[in-house]
């Protein structure tokens, strides 16, 4: 039956470069799950015991994202009812009796970016305050870069995870790129 | 030429570095700190530019800047830049420079006839002069005043340097880094605020580099060395040098502008210079004050500068302005200026001070004249000598003139501060509200001495850090000496001739009052009448003199005659600068859909649609023009089958328990009882009853439905719906989240679809029964891939859409095209879904235009009445609903052969080309290669009932009228079995 | 201008896209024997106060909240803002 074999392409073809001796990288998340849990009306309860036992997690506050302890699964929220899980499987479906669940994997691209320039780098293009007091690690936020939608969230002092749209993916590489070649 | 005019000893230029630069083609040699006047004028340069409207020669006025002469040509080539300020331009090897605004050569310039023209030339001379006639305008005036009032030019070509922006926050932003800027950087920042020091000097230390103060025992600048070392160490302090603050906004944030190269020969692909946002809990002007001039005749040569400046040159640069200097001041400063220059060597001619006192000093071979003025100077091409009021000549080169100092006060003023007059320092100091968050320190708050500065300084930047919830250290202010500046406000000398106030825009003593007497009463008025305080310069070191003059004038005060305040930018700021990054095809982000790179193989050609590229055909080889292509396209899914990308749709995620109500609310037609399974196409209105959207939404499971808006609406839909799940109906449990992105989503029409995707669908009955139109399904595809399935058709055809994941797009169309092959299936662009489109009579923003109703578009019954939906009230309005509305009809032209266009109106035959006759217009036209000629849709007053009738398409701009007939909206297929079967 | 969001903190307004007045939150019961009239004072009827002056701002790009902002039209101070799903449920519970 499966004439037709379909083959999963990352948006960026899995893009990753070292830029120069500068120590900076930038490189495409490929294999990120991205699943947004909706929380329903009155559902609070029910949705953070489903949290706590399947990552162990509870319900992340408004600018600050959660990390498990495996490291495996990080959740943030993105509005007020609702939360982004990013993972590297899916997330179980017994989910989807506490949470509206809407798969985002394919909506989005990553972008994974370090180095010791990062925050000259982003400072070009995000106008979130990204000094360690105001954004320390795990801090997350949704804004706006170059016209685009972001979902910024720092995974170290010098690491931040970005994700936006995947369909303005090259245009986005574009604008971080040229920051961090603007700075160094 | 030689470096003759450098001093042996003074200065802070670095001498081991020498640096070859040029100047109209003249090669000369400066130092390494130099900035490009402080070169010239080391090269013995003087004449350096031609004034704006009377081509008078001038030569560098100031140090900084406000200077409003000395405004060069730099660079060559594409990177050419004009209206450069010298005063501020850093020397680096290989500078070339040229004088700009003059005809000829700098030293006889043909269009200097101006200033023989001067009486014609006066205030307001352009609303006097340009006005009649009026068809002179365009053609005959702004041309001359172009080429002649010209500043310098642009090169023509796109500029080559690249330019950044950038955002920064901090607690307390410090505008300028010289005494009370760095004391309170220092207080705060060891308080533990995070500080932004921001100079537009290429060094820290303002007017501590221009000086021979001493602070704290030391050296001044010995002190701000120290001072900037100390902050650097900090973590939470930013220094930012080549950095003006030149504009502050709402709730405390600022711009900047960062020259990054400027100062080196090449930008070497960085950004040129980056413009930052600057998010502040509090900031601090301490921008110094400016010096101003003294009017009296002939003030405007070469050689005469403002005393500050010549002083700067002495002890920053190291440079001699003059073999034999005059001073002319109103004030002490003018006096240190004497002390600096005797100290470095320069010889001193004369110190006149308008002041009848006892002389401050007295210097060997130097006369002093107290109680006198310059009345006069002689010079063609510079400076040399002055005829004082006392009738005395002195031979002089330069005559360094201070009237004064104006506090610079300019950021106070950006959000309505309006400055108050302070007699006893004769200047304006930063008044009524302030920008949210600002305070000012130093002598931009009319502290004019250093001890004062340092102290204001070093309490502000404490108070703010207190402010700040921060603890202050017990530091003190460093200590320096506080003599205050004696000042007696004297502003023109009298007489016949030309006296200038405004250096740049060429206003004189004259026109001031002239204007005045003209009846130019308000100061905002005079300012727009003699341009006086306009241009590049804003008025800096001009503005306070003429509002002193224009004060003498109508017999007020100052203070009663009021000032002009000052908005961005501080300074000028380049276009390039304000564009940033954004330019070309970085203007905007581009959307690409996941077969784009399938496509551009494939012979797609793209055309934006928003911020998306679709294809709009697929040329093969041995097409003369799109429409072969098209027509192809169109004729091949008709016949079999076509693919078509609709990703760009906007696809919306609705669950909850209350989405269906939720939908039956954001839509005209119910929504309530769609089965789940099925696809149902809805139409939204605005709240006022017009037409704002459609598209299909399916049910995949009880609580859960996927909407699909148009591609151009698709962020306004989803913001609409946002706005009525939390505004209108805050208990519904229904959420949103768009999945635009996240499908790529194929049309498959044509007779062959089903065939088609039976190769390509796992498990599916595809049959009528099984999956009749208007069906939807969570199917997989290929043999597992997840995957959704609408049995919905645009194109009238027996059509599918088939989303998978986005990542599966590209493989996806391969995978299509492919099982396509035994059918010849085609992939077709928008140009041939819109033809499918017009033939079937589904409307799109063509028609749903803002203006049109469901009645309008023939969907009158798609609005419900039994039940409340945005727009359903108001939809109900008599005129809304009225009998002889517009309607949505088909057209085909009489004659076969005869092309349609959008845009033309209808008339009846034989009715005059009159409004009151105006029967509708036409919306779409295409080619219908199905039809075998042109076909289009329009709107005709009670067209429905018209079917058959024949009216005219005049279209007056393109000089067309041609008739047609009156047809269904539906030419194709108007049962719609087709996409039924 | 910056907006004080009530979760996320101070965001440049240029996350946000402005809708207009708040008074669009109180949208009329179709059913009411005036409804067209009501309406149309809902759609069509603002004041335009030299003053405080609420209106709803979307937090486009941020946490797509629609938030109540009183701004002060002649100073542009912002002196409150919440969420507007807060204040449309307050007014559905005391309606």
């Amino acid at each position: 039956m499966a004439k037709f074999d379909l083959q999963e392409t990352p948006r960026l073809g899995g893009y990753t470069k070292e830029f120069g001796d500068s120590g900076m990288v930038l490189r495409e998340i490929t294999e990120l799950v991205l699943t947004s849990l909706a929380m329903p009306m009155g559902g609070k309860t029910k949705l953070t015991a489903a949290v706590k036992d399947t990552f162990g997690l509870t319900l992340p506050t408004a600018l600050k994202s959660k990390l498990s302890t495996d490291g495996q699964t990080r959740l943030v929220q993105t509005q007020p009812d609702q939360y982004f899980c990013l993972t590297s499987k899916p997330v179980p479906s017994a989910m989807a009796s506490v949470a509206y669940v809407t798969d985002q994997t394919h909506g989005w691209v990553g972008l994974d970016i370090s180095g010791p320039n990062v925050r000259e780098a982003l400072e070009r293009i995000c106008p979130v305050d990204l000094d360690p007091s105001a954004f320390p690690v795990h801090a997350a936020a949704r804004t706006t870069m170059e016209h685009l939608g972001v979902l910024i969230i720092r995974v170290s002092k010098d690491q931040f995870c970005l994700l936006s749209a995947s369909s303005s993916a090259e245009s986005f590489l574009h604008a971080v790129e040229l920051s961090i070649k603007n700075v160094i | 030429m030689t470096d003759n005019y450098r001093l042996p000893e003074s200065g802070k230029v670095d001498r081991s570095k020498p640096l070859n630069f040029s100047f109209n083609g003249k090669d000369m040699v400066g130092y390494a700190g130099d900035t490009l006047a402080s070169a010239l004028l080391a090269n013995g340069t003087r004449l350096v530019a031609r004034s704006f409207k009377y081509h008078r020669p001038r030569g560098i006025f100031t140090a900084g800047s406000e200077e409003p002469n000395a405004m060069v040509q730099l660079r060559s080539g594409d990177h050419t830049e004009p209206n450069t300020r010298a005063t501020v331009a850093e020397l680096f090897d290989g500078l070339t420079a040229t004088s700009q605004n003059h005809r000829g050569p700098l030293n006889f310039d043909l269009m200097a006839v101006n200033d023989l023209l001067s009486p014609f030339l006066s205030a307001g001379f352009y609303y006097k002069t340009f006005m009649w006639p009026r068809a002179f305008w365009e053609k005959v005036y702004e041309p001359i005043i172009r080429s002649a009032a010209g500043l310098g030019k642009l090169s023509g070509n796109e500029d080559p340097d690249q330019y950044d922006k950038g955002f920064l926050h901090c607690d307390l932003l410090i505008a300028g880094a010289g005494p009370a800027g760095l004391s309170a950087a220092l207080s705060a920042a060891r308080a533990g605020a995070r500080v932004i020091l921001a100079e537009e000097d290429a060094i820290i230390g303002g007017r501590l580099n221009a000086e021979t103060h001493e602070i704290a025992g030391d050296s001044a600048d010995v002190w701000a060395e120290t001072a900037r070392a100390e902050l650097a160490a900090m973590p939470n302090v930013r220094i930012m040098t080549r950095t003006t603050v030149v504009g502050a906004f709402d709730h405390g944030i600022y711009s900047a502008v960062e020259r990054k190269t400027d100062h080196l020969a090449t930008s070497a692909g960085k950004p040129r210079q980056v413009l930052w946002r600057i998010y502040t809990k509090r900031a601090i002007v301490a921008g110094g004050a400016t010096e101003r001039a003294v009017a009296f005749k002939n003030n405007d040569r070469p050689g005469i500068m403002l005393a500050g400046s010549v002083r700067a040159y002495a002890n920053r640069f190291g440079v001699a302005t003059g073999d034999a200097v005059s001073i002319l001041t109103n004030n002490d400063t003018g006096w240190d200026t004497a002390r600096d220059l005797v100290a470095a060597g320069v010889n001193l001619a004369a110190i006149i001070d308008t002041r009848d006192m006892a002389p401050l000093h007295s210097f060997a071979g130097t006369s002093i004249i107290m109680g006198a003025a310059v009345a006069d100077t002689n010079g063609r091409l510079a400076l040399s000598s002055i005829k004082l009021t006392n009738g005395q000549t002195i031979k002089t080169d330069c005559l360094a003139v201070s009237g004064g100092w104006s506090p610079n006060v300019h950021l106070t003023c950006h959000q309505r501060g309006r400055p108050t007059w302070r007699d006893d320092i004769a200047g304006f100091v930063p008044g009524g509200e302030l920008p949210v968050g600002q305070s000012v320190a130093g002598a931009a708050n009319g502290d004019l001495s250093l001890g004062a500065a340092l102290n204001s300084g070093h309490k502000l930047g404490n108070a703010l850090a207190k402010e700040l919830g921060l603890t202050p250290t017990k530091s003190q202010a460093a200590k320096a000496a506080d003599e205050p500046s004696s000042i007696s406000a004297f502003w023109h000398v009298a007489g016949e001739g030309r006296a200038w106030v405004d250096l740049q825009n060429d206003v004189t003593v004259k026109d001031i009052k002239q204007s005045q007497a003209e009846g130019f009463r308000s100061v905002e008025h005079l300012k727009r009448y003699t341009t006086m305080g306009m241009a590049t310069d804003q008025g800096k070191t001009s503005n306070v003199l003429g509002l002193a003059i224009m004060a003498e004038a109508t017999g007020k005060t100052i203070p009663e005659t009021g000032t002009t305040i000052f908005r961005p930018p501080y300074t000028p700021v380049a276009m390039g600068t304000l564009g940033g990054r954004a330019r070309g095809k970085d203007y905007a982000p581009t959307r690409l859909t996941t077969s784009h790179e399938w496509g551009a193989k494939n012979g797609a050609s793209f055309t934006e649609v928003g911020n998306w590229m679709r294809a709009e055909w697929y040329a093969k080889q041995g097409e003369a023009g799109w429409r072969d292509s098209v027509d192809r396209e169109v004729i091949a899914t008709r016949k079999s089958v076509g693919i078509c990308d609709v990703t760009t749709l906007g696809k919306i995620d609705i669950q909850g328990r209350d989405a269906a109500a939720f939908l039956n609310l954001v839509y005209s037609n119910p929504f309530l009882k769609v089965p789940v399974g099925r696809v149902r196409y809805g139409l939204m209105l605005r709240e006022d009853g017009i037409c704002y959207d459609d598209g299909t939404t399916a049910r995949l499971a009880e609580n859960h439905f996927v909407m699909t808006t148009t591609t151009a609406n698709a962020v306004l839909v989803y913001r609409r719906l946002e706005f009525v799940r939390q505004c209108l109906c805050p208990n519904m449990d229904v959420h949103l989240i768009s999945t635009t992105d996240a499908w790529a989503q194929f049309a498959v029409a044509g007779p062959n679809s089903r065939a088609l995707l039976s190769k390509i669908v796992d498990d599916v009955d595809m049959s009528n029964e099984g999956f009749p139109f208007m069906a939807c399904a969570n199917v997989t595809v290929c043999g597992g891939t997840p995957a959704r399935l609408f049995r919905i058709s645009f194109s009238g055809e027996l059509a599918y859409e088939v989303a998978v994941p986005a990542r599966y797009g590209d493989s996806m169309i391969k995978a299509l095209m492919e099982a396509g092959q035994e059918f010849d299936a085609t992939p077709y662009g928008t140009e041939a879904l819109s033809v499918m489109r017009i033939e079937k009579g589904h409307v799109v923003g063509n028609e749903l235009n803002g203006t049109t109703t469901a009645l309008n578009l023939g969907m009158g019954g798609m609005v419900s009445v039994k039940k409340d939906s945005i727009g359903s009230t108001l939809a109900k309005r008599e005129l809304m609903i009225a009998d002889d509305v517009v309607r949505l009809v088909g057209i085909r032209p009489v004659d076969k052969s005869m092309k349609l266009d959008a845009g033309a109106h209808f008339l009846e035959r034989g009715a005059d080309t009159t409004m009151d006759n105006d029967q509708g217009w036409v919306t779409s036209v295409a080619y219908s290669p199905t039809f075998g000629h042109h076909i289009g849709l329009g709107f005709v007053i009670r067209g429905h009932e018209r079917h058959g009738d024949i009216i005219r398409a005049w279209d007056g701009v393109r000089g067309k009228d041609i008739e047609v007939e009156i047809v269904s909206p539906h030419m194709y297929d108007p049962e719609g079995g087709i996409q039924r079967g | 201008m910056i907006i004080n969001h009530p979760t996320l903190g101070p965001r440049d307004a240029a996350e946000f896209v402005h809708l207009g007045d708040a008074t669009l939150m109180n949208r009329p019961d179709w059913q009411a024997e005036d409804a067209v009239e009501q309406f149309h004072e809902y759609l069509y009827q603002r004041d335009n106060p030299a003053g405080d002056y609420r209106e709803l701002w979307y937090h486009e790009q941020g946490d797509r909240s629609w938030l109540v902002v009183t701004r002060n039209t002649l100073t542009h101070e912002i002196t409150d803002v919440q969420m507007a799903r807060d204040v449309a449920m307050q007014q559905a519970k005391s309606s």
